[in-house]
């Protein structure tokens, strides 16, 4: 499958999806503190006023009013910043959403490093290591517009705790509408017989560069999606890195705590292959152009495939 | 399923509560004594207002813990969930031989509240995360047109979480006049009194500073407990605050006002002396 542009941000496209499920589910409500504008879910408040609460800014207590209207069978979706969702808040989502298993829907606007310009404070650089901490909790991570509006109807219907990671700015898209999503799974977006690239959100379209230019050097990497990060998809990996016997994890976020960790440890447990990994190694960002932020922090599908090129030699 | 809808005048309703919040206390008293662990303390501060919520002002029916029309009930300051098993055994949702197995192994009794227990709306513990909540079990019932009342009790310790005042100025903003908090004011938290670590006086001009009404009284007169509880319920336009003074280990004298009664069990002698006490035989 070949990207194009986008045209929205992914929080846009999930908001979009949000208001026209408004109309097939008529009871779930949705918070938010004082950022309508940037989740974009302003666009679901315009239209049902009385199920839309702004709770101004207070996220923490944004969650547990989540909590407690959950508490009485109505679904809750709460949008906001990743960092601050998935930190400021997270006891409320750890020990009054996750442990009575409440079906509050987590959806952070700008996840990773999206929001690459407003600097560290606002970049969410943690967020899968602290949610995919949480029992009952599953964390979703689409990479487009399209699998971001399918992860509306997804969380919407699956029970209990929800994390969504979306992007502040518009990247590439490269599902069509016949793509399915769920929970557990995964896409196989590029078939090589090499090395095993496997990433999730904005970080697939540096995989799918890096695997460009690893084919015109001779080696065939599969990229894998792994969009749903909790649960992950181990069977989808193993069945790749047995035909691959090399496997990269490439993420927008520390390298420690998240997938390339889950997969490490998967691998040594079960089939170890030589194994690498691309993230933010231990290390802040800080504000600029997105694109700088990746080349310096060795995020870009440059430093994917020159890892690739070291595993795939051992 | 009201004590009060059996025709009793309200002077009988007081006197029964009187009679009723000492049963409370001994099994507050005898519960943390078995376990060898819970927050005595504070539960027996607000046992009063506990067992006016219980055995008259709460609409709920314990045959049916989840009957959507009741009234809801959060223990904010969950610590002092004692008082809470007590009040739900005396009421009818389980045993009281359940009373014994305070936070043992196995027991739906946890050391701190859980949603699992009959009679138990939502988890709370960690402090002024049941308040948070309440918001939204209050948003929820205005949604869905529902006449119930949430009523919840915080400590004072508890209201020095920034999450308090949160929750205060959202029911202000929501008009939550289905909302009831009660701060248990005993004037103690976990290191000793609140004067000597970090005062939130004036509490109640705290609460009106939120637009919430505010009605003060001693937490231990039963008569001005229920008439406040009942003048709460019937407020319209904005959520209420009784700031009850309490005695911390109010009912037993070796126990009020003693830093050492927060967390800790009493010894035998001292069981003793509380069971003789609280059942007047002192």
């Amino acid at each position: 499958m070949k990207p194009t542009k986008a045209k929205i941000p992914t929080r846009r496209a999930f908001a979009e999806r949000l208001v026209e499920y408004g109309e097939i589910d008529k009871e779930f409500v949705v918070f938010e503190s004082d950022i309508g504008y940037s989740t974009y879910t302003h666009l679901f408040g315009d239209k049902y006023p009385n199920r839309y609460f702004n709770m101004g800014i207070q996220e923490l207590n944004t969650m547990d009013a989540a909590a407690g209207m959950a508490s009485e069978g109505r679904t809750a979706l709460v949008a906001g910043y990743g960092v601050f969702l998935s930190m400021r808040a997270i006891e409320a989502v750890r020990s009054f959403v996750c442990y009575p298993n409440l079906n509050v829907k987590i959806i952070s606007s700008h996840g990773g490093i999206t929001p690459a310009i407003d600097g560290v404070t606002h970049q969410a650089s943690e967020d899968m290591a602290f949610l995919t901490s949480l029992p009952n909790m599953k964390v979703l991570a689409p990479a487009d517009t399209v699998a971001s509006r399918k992860c509306v109807d997804l969380v919407m219907q699956t029970p209990g705790p929800c994390f969504v990671r979306l992007m502040r700015d518009p990247y590439f898209d490269v599902y069509t509408e016949e793509d399915q999503f769920r929970t557990g799974g995964s896409a196989l977006l590029r078939e090589g017989g090499d090395i095993t690239i496997a990433s999730y959100g904005d970080m697939v379209f540096q995989a799918l560069e890096a695997a460009e230019v690893l084919s015109k050097e001779g080696i065939e990497a599969e990229v894998l999606d792994l969009y749903s990060v909790k649960p992950i998809d181990y069977s989808a990996v193993r069945k790749s890195i047995e035909k691959t016997g090399h496997l990269i994890v490439a993420e927008d976020h520390q390298k420690r705590n998240a997938a390339g960790y889950d997969l490490a440890s998967y691998c040594l447990r079960e089939y170890p292959v030589p194994f690498g990994q691309i993230g933010l190694d231990d290390t802040f960002a800080e504000s600029g152009d997105y694109y700088a932020l990746i080349e310096k922090y060795g995020l870009s599908a440059r430093h994917i495939a020159e890892k690739a090129k070291i595993v795939a030699a051992k | 399923m009201q004590q009060k809808a059996e025709n009793l005048t309200f002077d009988e309703r007081v006197s029964a509560l009187v009679e009723k919040a000492k049963e409370v206390r001994y099994h507050i008293v005898d519960m943390v004594y078995t376990a060898q662990s819970g927050h005595i303390g504070g539960s027996m501060s607000a046992a009063d207002i506990m067992t006016a919520l219980y055995f008259d002002i709460l609409n709920i029916n314990p045959l049916e813990p989840r009957w959507a029309e009741r009234d809801r009930f959060v223990l904010s300051k969950g610590h002092a969930c004692p008082v809470l098993y007590a009040c739900l055994a005396l009421r009818g949702y389980f045993s009281t031989e359940h009373l014994k197995t305070l936070r043992q192994f196995g027991s739906i009794l946890q050391g701190h509240p859980i949603s699992k227990t009959p009679g138990v709306d939502i988890s709370s513990g960690s402090l002024g995360h049941g308040f948070g909540q309440s918001i939204g079990i209050a948003l929820s019932g205005k949604l869905a047109k529902k006449d119930y009342t949430v009523f919840t009790v915080l400590g004072n310790g508890e209201i020095q979480e920034g999450l308090v005042w949160e929750a205060a100025a959202a029911a202000d903003t929501y008009k939550l006049d289905n909302l009831v908090a009660i701060v248990d004011d005993n004037r103690m938290q976990n290191d000793g009194f609140t004067d000597g670590i970090m005062p939130m006086d004036p509490i109640g001009k705290k609460f009106e500073a939120f637009n919430w009404e505010v009605i003060e009284i001693d937490g231990h007169n039963m008569r001005a407990v229920l008439k406040a509880l009942e003048k709460a319920e019937s407020t319209a336009g904005c959520p209420v605050c009784i700031l009850a003074r309490t005695v911390k280990g109010k009912g037993v004298s070796l126990m009020e006002n003693q830093q050492r009664f927060h967390g800790k069990p009493p010894t035998p002698e001292e069981y003793e002396i509380a069971v003789r006490e609280i059942r007047g035989e002192a």
